[in-house]
């Protein structure tokens, strides 16, 4: 080999090694990646593929607001600077409704069983209203027929996420107005606890969709509708009316224990002990009886009547029954709950 | 007052001793009667937290016998006693409440004040196999004072205006449809007559059967413990009651030879005698309110 070609071949090695070493940077840089954008915000990256900022963005929350908005929250009162708080309702705190968490695996998922079955495996009510899980990357609130209960109050409610809560506060809690501090708490609260992308369950193809757009603009277009797409940005709401007589089958065709899941994840959770309001419900006959007596006609005692109407506040007697529309009981749970119903009454 | 510091121990061991418990609300019994009042008695429920109740009862006249009768529609041309009153709930466990009572008996214009705390509630796995609470009543009578220096409404200090009740219940739901209660209770006056006694002990007890989710049967007796020489004109108390459950609403319909409320009067001061038709109608409605 003379000297020439020895160089040729040691320059050819050198570039083949160099290309190697930056191969193996690419490769580690882009995991590197993967586990950065998991821990990034859904908003921020969304925004960085294309998306508008949502009206109520926030740059960062405050931890100490944060905390005070989770107290509000949970127990519907809190203090703020020495200021001592009022309660806001003293009917409702917001998780007597609204669970703080996911409600099913895959967040996507509205199916009311599949929902129920989360609940019971994780210990979770089975509530009338949507989680607060993610409510941070909504864009939009009380959606579908809830203007046929709220009316006008709704329009400004749905694109606004506070206004959501100040409709919530003051009339879906019986309330007040939430003060502006008290307000603020609450969106810090939502922001802290707003969608990661790793809380979207991408797969690794999936990820890598997104890093990629991210990091080198290409598939932008793409990787947003993937992240869209990836939770529920608004929750659908079809309010059915009570099932029609002729159609109930007054449990005859339901399962009583999914029936006894409903009952003891939605009904006793508000029921038990009377805990939110005078009916006390336990699943002793009694109850059963006092349910299955009244399961005909339309009246508010009527099960069939009251999961889809429920009840409306009045003077003196302002916590009511939130009614469940058709995405978060279906009209089969229904029926498997009067089958549990009849199986306690011993009918 | 050493047998309030014995009490009062053996509560505070009590409470202790089965305080873990307590804990999961989930697992306790509900409902062992449906009103903080079983008839006269206090029942082991108590007002919730921010909640507030507002109190209507109303006793009439001797149903039968020398007073009642047709000639007094049964008792209702009568009042033995009227109780407006209000309680509040400070927290799951405490209450308190304000009455004001016409008075039966000697006393008139009564008010009274009332305190309680229920410390331990049957569980439903029967970790805790009662529910216990505990009452204390303080009444005053602003009554003018009598002339007669004979009579115990012959006020020569304030503090024989006063007059105190405290009252333990015990109370265990057997089944979703049948509930019993002990009361033991002690009702002190600072000034009886010379047949009398300051200090009157006296055990209750009462049952509950219910009918259905709003209906339900009650029987309440109360047994006064007292030496043979003194007392010889009072009767023990004895009561029957239906009460009504509704979404807010407790109405109870009952007949008692007791004429008057509270501990004061239905076991210190009741002289009617069933046997002898002295027995009468009464309600009470409540209404629950939260605040």
């Amino acid at each position: 080999m003379t000297k020439t070609n020895f160089f040729l071949v040691f320059l050819l090695s050198v570039m083949i090694s160099f290309g190697f070493i930056l191969k193996s940077n690419e490769n580690t840089s882009e995991i590197t990646l993967i586990d950065e954008v998991e821990r990034l915000s859904v908003t921020e990256v969304e925004h960085a593929l294309g998306a508008p900022l949502p009206n109520h963005y926030m740059k960062n929350y405050d931890e100490e607001l944060a905390k005070i908005g989770e107290q509000l929250i949970t127990e519907g009162k809190a203090n703020y600077n020495g200021e001592k708080g009022k309660v806001i309702s003293p009917y409702f705190n917001c998780t007597d409704c609204h669970n703080l968490v996911k409600e099913t695996e895959d967040i996507t998922n509205l199916n009311p069983q599949d929902r129920l079955d989360y609940a019971v495996g994780n210990d979770l009510p089975y509530t009338a209203g949507s989680t607060f899980f993610g409510i941070y990357n909504r864009s939009k609130y009380y959606n579908g027929d809830y203007d046929k209960k709220y009316g006008d109050l709704v329009i400004d409610a749905r694109d606004t996420l506070e206004n959501a809560i100040q409709l919530c506060a003051e009339y879906c809690a019986s309330g007040r107005k939430l003060v502006p501090w008290e307000l603020e708490a609450i969106m810090h609260y939502y922001k802290k606890n707003e969608l990661e992308v790793a809380d979207l369950g991408l797969t690794n193809q999936e990820m890598k969709l997104v890093n990629t757009a991210l990091n080198r603009e290409i598939n932008q277009e793409e990787a947003l509708t993937l992240l869209q797409t990836s939770y529920v940005n608004r929750y659908p709401a079809t309010f059915t009316g009570a099932m029609p007589e002729n159609k109930r089958s007054y449990g005859s065709k339901g399962n009583p224990e999914n029936g006894e899941k409903i009952y003891r994840s939605a009904c006793m959770f508000c029921h038990e002990n009377s805990r939110v309001t005078y009916l006390n419900l336990t699943d002793d006959v009694l109850s059963g009886q006092y349910l299955w007596n009244h399961r005909e006609g339309y009246d508010d005692l009527s099960v069939y009547q009251v999961a889809r109407w429920g009840t409306y506040p009045i003077t003196g007697r302002k916590q009511y029954m939130p009614l469940y529309t058709k995405e978060k009981m279906s009209d089969d749970q229904l029926e498997d709950l009067m089958a549990y119903i009849k199986k306690i009454a011993n009918k | 007052m050493s047998r309030l510091v014995l009490i009062t121990v053996v509560l505070g061991l009590l409470n202790s001793t089965f305080l873990n418990a307590q804990e999961d609300k989930k697992d306790l019994v509900s409902e062992t009667f449906s009103s903080v009042r079983i008839i006269n008695g206090n029942s082991t429920e108590t007002l919730k937290k921010r909640q507030w109740r507002y109190i209507i009862a109303h006793r009439f006249g001797d149903a039968l016998g020398d007073q009642g009768g047709i000639q007094t529609a049964f008792g209702f041309d009568n009042a033995a006693d009227i109780r407006f009153g209000f309680d509040f709930g400070i927290t799951d466990n405490l209450m308190v409440g304000f009455s004001r009572l016409k008075g039966s008996g000697p006393y008139r214009s009564i008010l009274e004040g009332s305190a309680k705390y229920r410390f331990l509630t049957q569980t439903q796995d029967n970790s805790v196999p009662v529910s216990i609470s505990f009452s204390g009543s303080v009444y005053g009578t602003y009554m003018p004072s009598s002339e007669d220096i004979s009579s115990v409404t012959y006020f020569e200090r304030f503090a024989h205006r006063m007059m105190y009740g405290s009252q333990l219940t015990i109370a265990r739901k057997f089944h979703s449809r049948f509930s019993m209660a002990i009361m033991p209770t002690y009702v002190h006056r600072n000034l009886v007559q010379p047949t009398d006694v300051n200090g009157l002990f006296s055990v209750g007890a009462a049952a509950r059967i219910r009918l259905n989710k709003s209906l339900g049967l009650i029987a309440e007796y109360f047994y006064n413990i007292h030496g043979a020489d003194v007392r010889d004109e009072y009767e023990n108390s004895l009561g029957v009651a239906l009460e009504w459950l509704t979404n807010g609403h407790t109405f109870t319909f009952n007949f008692t030879n007791a004429r008057g409320f509270g501990e004061l009067q239905y076991i210190a001061l009741t002289q009617s005698d069933w046997l002898e038709g002295q027995f009468r109608f009464g309600f009470s409605i409540t209404r629950t309110f939260k605040y």
